[in-house]
């Protein structure tokens, strides 16, 4: 049983001109110690889900869901105290633009000790917890990579640069001992060398902990050396998911196909200076989205049919939805 | 030769003045190179090596403190700032940030002709439709605002601004940064594409190896203000010499075979 399992998620929002539905019948689900990556670019929906998933929506949009089940409890059934208890103590997340997402008011050694559950502490006394409380923030930033703790401990968020900080909140969100992180686009505008490490310490953490990831992003090549499935997201409809490999090696949507094509690292047959293949246009605003498949409009293959919303198919678990896929020949 | 851009000897220094002494806060050791017409050079490098400041130096934001920049061979000093202006210019990072909201996108291309050339009214339309279209945008669009345009046309309206005094050189401080897959690709392809017709030279700042490795001719590699390596991409990324130029690209290297 996957341990998260969404399906079919419709999130609706009220604008003046009436209810747009920013997530149109999204599926995913994150089988326990699996790394997925969740793809699109921005404006896809990304971080909605990320935000529906631990509840942060405001009241006045409307989500529903055929279901949203966590360990199979249904998640938008239960009350709000367990919701959040399941949020504060089983799913982390890690929000993108680390420095930003700190409290600019407080130094980093109260916000990761103020996160530490009271259950992680077994000393009785005041001194001997705060002390504990210490400790324990000490080990989780030597876990995450941060050699100089004290430095880090007695700084604010503005006094260190993004990618200490970013190293910092995945180890404020390992505090909790969480079984599911949720990372939202962890690695956007670093080095090559610093998201190596950020990549190689997720990895590891699943590898060793059993920790599941879902790795929020649209940096193709992060996601392709670390994810073991992925599913691509374009304006709020899922359009593909399968394994790394299978949606690597037979793309069968054409979003999939085109962004894979954009990034050049991955073809290695591509001459310098050669032009890149990409589909026109932009991501449609919500106010103007297409009906049907949303892809329609820019899709190279599109026909009269895709003002429907096509149905999803599935090849070896590996789904798919599209009236005319690649692997069909041209309509 | 006929080198388009010629750098030599160009280093700054940024000071903090005390009472008693002074303080050195950074330090761009001197840099020297050349930049052919329709050459693309990359600048690598890690945050605070001073990459930034190379640029502005260039465009001439920030006066450096010794050195030379030659253009065509005449140097580029204080009194003929108009030309330099119109020659080297520059795109931003946040494309959408730096065009101004209480602008038309017409409004903003003029005030660049306005303060830079003596064209008449009509000649500035002309000239403002003609780069619009250039860039892959319709006349229109100069009565539009900021708000009006989605993020590929913001980058275009960026590129167009840099375009619009008939540059030679541009210099783009991380163009692709802050760009999704397909709007990146798009930006990419239309810098390649004007770059052919118009002979610019070419010079950006990015960390996306990937995109490096694609469209640029030569690598300067900075190190805390000191350039350690600098060569044709194809040698760079085969045989890179320095500790840092190492580390990088074999990260680059892990990610794309996946490890």
């Amino acid at each position: 049983m996957p341990m998260l399992d969404i399906k079919n998620l419709t999130l609706e929002i009220d604008t003046p001109m009436g209810w747009v539905s920013a997530l149109d019948k999204v599926s995913l689900s994150i089988d326990t110690s699996e790394i997925r990556a969740l793809v699109g670019e921005s404006g896809s929906g990304k971080s909605l889900i990320v935000k529906s998933i631990v509840g942060a929506i405001p009241e006045r949009w409307r989500v529903t869901a055929d279901r949203m089940n966590w360990k199979g409890n249904d998640l938008l059934g239960m009350s709000g105290n367990q919701r959040r208890a399941i949020t504060r103590n089983e799913i982390s997340v890690i929000l993108q633009n680390a420095s930003a997402a700190l409290d600019p008011s407080a130094t980093l050694r109260e916000q990761i000790e103020e996160s530490i559950p009271s259950y992680r502490l077994t000393k009785g006394w005041f001194w001997q917890r705060r002390q504990q409380r210490l400790d324990i923030a000490i080990q989780e930033l030597h876990r995450v990579g941060i050699r100089d703790h004290n430095l880090c401990l007695s700084s604010y968020a503005h006094q260190l640069p993004e990618d200490i900080c970013q190293k910092f909140s995945i180890a404020m969100a390992l505090v909790s001992k969480p079984k599911l992180l949720i990372a939202d686009n962890p690695t956007v505008g670093m080095e090559t060398t610093t998201k190596v490490q950020i990549l190689k310490l997720l990895t590891k953490l699943n590898k060793t902990q059993g920790l599941s990831v879902l790795f929020v992003s649209h940096d193709l090549l992060a996601i392709a050396a670390m994810a073991n499935t992925m599913t691509v997201l374009y304006c709020g409809q899922t359009v593909e998911s399968g394994s790394i490999e299978q949606v690597k090696r037979r793309p069968l949507h054409p979003y999939t196909k085109a962004l894979l094509d954009s990034a050049p690292s991955f073809r290695r047959d591509l001459p310098p200076k050669s032009p890149l293949s990409c589909l026109d246009g932009t991501i449609p605003t919500l106010q103007h989205l297409p009906i049907g498949c949303r892809l329609g409009p820019r899709c190279p293959r599109a026909q009269r049919e895709c003002v429907k919303m096509p149905a999803t198919r599935h090849i070896h678990g590996h789904s798919y939805a599209c009236h005319f896929p690649l692997h069909r020949d041209k309509p | 030769m006929n080198s388009l851009l010629t750098v030599s000897g160009l280093s700054y220094r940024k000071q903090k003045s005390g009472l008693f002494s002074n303080r050195e806060l950074f330090r761009l050791s001197p840099l020297s190179f050349e930049l052919k017409r329709g050459e693309t050079m990359a600048i690598m490098g890690e945050n605070g090596s001073g990459k930034s400041l190379l640029a502005k130096l260039l465009v001439g934001v920030l006066q450096p403190e010794a050195g030379s920049i030659l253009l065509n061979g005449e140097p580029m000093c204080d009194s003929r700032q108009q030309r330099r202006f119109s020659a080297i210019r520059m795109i931003f990072q946040h494309s959408k940030d730096s065009l101004n909201p209480g602008l038309t996108l017409g409004g903003q291309l003029e005030e660049a002709l306005i303060l830079n050339t003596n064209m008449s009214a009509t000649e500035r339309k002309r000239q403002i439709e003609n780069t619009l279209v250039k860039v892959g945008m319709l006349p229109e669009h100069q009565y539009f605002y900021r708000h009006m345009l989605s993020e590929g046309q913001h980058q275009r309206a960026a590129v167009a601004r840099a375009l619009i005094l008939d540059p030679q050189v541009i210099v783009a401080d991380e163009p692709f940064a802050a760009l999704d897959p397909s709007v990146r690709s798009q930006t990419a392809n239309l810098l390649m594409n004007l770059q052919q017709q118009l002979g610019l030279g070419f010079i950006f700042i990015s960390h996306n190896l990937g995109i490096v490795r694609h469209i640029s001719d030569r690598i300067l590699v900075l190190e805390k203000g000191k350039v350690v390596e600098s060569g044709k991409t194809e040698v760079i990324f085969n045989w890179p010499k320095s500790e840092y130029t190492k580390r990088t690209i074999q990260a680059h290297q892990e990610l794309i075979s996946g490890q």
